[in-house]
């Protein structure tokens, strides 16, 4: 749903009608009738059907290639406004990290600070989950299916998810500090929508590329059009998924 | 020390016995009891007869055990007696052994949860020493082939530490990094005999693991006249995994690993035994080694799987079984070695193939000039098929050229042999996970 930023951020108007958006607009330009046209933006936000150049969002393509100009997949992307939002109040959904066939899935799950995650362990084995990240130690003890409360990611940062019975499970959270984040698709890209206009740090992480060969962080002016930004992560990558030639569970 | 085993692994089986009373169902299966039964036509030809009934022969089975045969039956217990306490034990049960029923391992394994990247682990039992890259599968069987590699089956037949083995595993560089260091030592009982049936019979390829209350047979020692002639032959025998001096014996080692494609392990074992102990008709060999063994995962689903072991053992030539001494006795050090590669690939998920190639020797450097006996290689090549979780099959064709002096020097046997093995195996699984 796109939002359209008024005033500094007071009242929001949902729709695409450009007149009704130029009135609210032009209203707004007078201080004494702020309070009004508050009521107002609120009262007939529903008929707003507008998108002008003020009172759009802005969105970000973001991809990210390897050296080779490749696509990957799978990497964090989340961008930081430099002016803090107002938070939103509602309850942010429960995400998921789910345990299948002895994995984490998704091995990259990306969640703002705040965020409640539950981890249904579906395998028909037992797993130990564990945690001694600097951003959230836990520990879900031995368990299947539901057996655990929900869990809290209240710092931003990475936490490295473990299973105390099986050493090749590796799962990562990587908890931000905005609501503005994706997960790069098959063909590199990621897309931020509904980016109320201002300046942006954008950020990408993923567990394949070496810290040192992390891109820097871009600031990105978002208005009311989309921007794209390219990361290029030069080193080299480890490998996405592992071999089964040496395992042998079924024999 | 058996008894305690019996005991540890009694008390193993009770805990599974009343898991439905214990568990917590919404927490899972905790405890997991697999039985699984090993069995096929054998079709052998050896000149050596098998080691089984006291021959030189290398092989399990001779052409008198040619039809089907029921290689294993076994009961694996694995399970979680806490979160982070947890508990294993096999029990099994061979026909062609001196005691049907038997136990080959039964440890518990104590993992806290990491505070940080350092992981330690704790093993309290009887338990294999971290070399053998082929025994993955339930109950130290092997995934790729139905015979062991000549380590591994040494391994399995002589060396069963009973003691407690302490490792620290540490995740290498950052965050996503897969690869990880692994130290461990141990301090263990048990084990001090340990060389005699290499020795007496050479090297052997087999799948037969000895069990804590089995006695082997081994080749009979010839009883020499005055003069030098043979004129009789005394039966022997051995069991391999005893305690005789009250020394503990150690080992140490490193492993590196890379994700699930790569994987070196480096072990040093000295099992410190006094070979001038003897009980219960059993000498001390002072046996230790060295080995390596390294694995990596190639394209095309092939994996490469290598293992290397050398070493030597300390016994005294003209120890009787009586403890008493010959007169003309010497002690002596005898060098061991052996290797394999293997090659094995995944074919359309559920079929492998894999093909190994083993060289094995053992040397007494110190005579003159250096006895080299027991000189051989050896080709495996299995196909196995898992139909699904419960049922595989498969074949296998084993061929082992060796020589030896001592076979026609003594016993009147070729002094070179060729044994062969085929083997039509299948595999039936039952799991019994409980609440």
């Amino acid at each position: 749903m796109p939002q359209c930023a008024l005033d500094h951020g007071y009242g929001v108007v949902r729709g695409s009608n450009i007149l009704l958006c130029l009135i609210l607009w032009r209203r707004t330009m007078h201080p004494s009738r702020r309070v009004t046209v508050r009521l107002s933006t609120l009262s007939i936000s529903f008929l707003a059907i507008g998108i002008g150049q003020q009172c759009s969002a802005g969105a970000l393509d973001v991809q990210v290639i390897d050296a080779d100009s490749r696509a990957i997949a799978d990497v964090a992307v989340y961008a930081v406004p430099s002016k803090p939002e107002r938070q939103h109040s509602d309850p942010r959904p429960t995400a998921i990290m789910d345990q299948q066939h002895n994995a984490f899935v998704p091995h990259v799950l990306i969640v703002q600070t705040g965020t409640l995650v539950d981890f249904p362990n579906n395998d028909t084995v037992s797993h130990h989950v564990y945690s001694f990240s600097e951003a959230k130690t836990f520990e879900l003890g031995l368990y299947k299916g539901d057996a655990h409360p929900p869990v809290s990611f209240d710092r931003p940062g990475i936490v490295v998810l473990g299973c105390n019975i099986h050493d090749s499970m590796l799962g990562y959270i990587v908890v931000v500090d905005t609501p503005h984040f994706a997960r790069t698709e098959q063909d590199g890209h990621a897309a931020l929508r509904d980016l109320p206009p201002g300046e942006y740090t954008v950020h990408v992480w993923t567990p394949r590329a070496r810290p040192k060969d992390l891109p820097k962080e871009v600031v990105a002016q978002i208005g009311a059009d989309t921007k794209n930004v390219v990361f290029r992560i030069e080193g080299k990558l480890l490998r996405e998924h592992d071999d089964a030639s040496l395992t042998w569970e079924r024999y | 020390m058996g008894t305690l085993l019996t005991r540890l692994a009694v008390g193993l089986l009770a805990t599974v016995l009343a898991a439905p009373v214990l568990a917590d169902g919404e927490r899972g299966d905790r405890h997991e009891l697999r039985l699984e039964v090993d069995a096929g036509l054998v079709a052998a030809a050896t000149p050596l007869g098998s080691w089984t009934t006291g021959g030189f022969g290398k092989l399990r089975y001779a052409e008198n055990d040619d039809g089907l045969q029921a290689s294993r039956l076994f009961l694996e217990y694995r399970g979680r007696i806490t979160p982070t306490l947890g508990g294993t034990a096999i029990v099994d049960y061979l026909d062609d052994a001196s005691s049907g029923l038997g136990i080959t391992e039964a440890y518990l394994d104590w993992r806290p949860i990491p505070k940080s990247r350092n992981q330690h682990q704790v093993k309290l039992g009887a338990f294999y020493p971290p070399l053998s890259l082929e025994n993955g599968a339930n109950g130290w069987h092997s995934p790729f082939t139905y015979s062991y590699s000549a380590i591994d089956t040494w391994l399995g037949e002589e060396i069963r530490p009973v003691g407690a083995e302490w490792s620290l595993r540490r995740r290498l560089g950052f965050a996503g990094s897969r690869q990880e260091l692994r130290a461990f030592a141990a301090g263990f009982y048990g084990g001090d005999p340990a060389g005699t049936l290499l020795f007496w019979r050479g090297w052997g390829l087999h799948d037969r693991q000895t069990r804590f209350s089995d006695k082997l047979p081994m080749p009979p020692t010839p009883i020499w006249d005055a003069t030098g002639t043979v004129v009789g032959y005394r039966d022997q025998w051995v069991r391999p995994l005893a305690e005789i001096d009250h020394r503990p014996g150690a080992y140490v080692g490193l492993a590196w690993r890379y994700s699930s494609r790569a994987l070196v392990q480096l072990l040093r074992y000295d099992n410190r035994a006094d070979v001038n102990a003897f009980r219960d008709g059993q000498w001390g060999w002072h046996t230790r080694f060295t080995g390596v063994s390294a694995q990596i995962s190639l394209p095309a689903q092939l994996g490469l799987l290598a293992e290397w072991l050398t070493g030597s053992t300390y016994w005294i030539v003209g120890a009787r079984p009586d403890g008493t001494l010959s007169p003309r006795a010497e002690l002596v050090d005898d060098g061991f070695d052996a290797s394999y590669v293997m090659l094995t690939r995944v074919l359309h998920g559920t079929h492998r193939l894999s093909v190994r190639y083993d060289s094995f020797g053992m040397t007494r450097a110190e005579a003159t000039p250096p006895l080299h006996s027991d000189a051989g290689r050896a080709w495996t090549l299995a196909y196995r098929y898992a139909r699904n979780e419960r049922l595989s099959s498969g074949i296998e064709w084993l061929e082992i050229h060796s020589s030896r002096d001592l076979w026609s020097a003594f016993y009147a046997l070729p002094h070179a042999a060729t044994e062969h093995e085929l083997r039509l195996q299948v595999t039936y699984k039952i799991n019994m996970p409980t609440q």
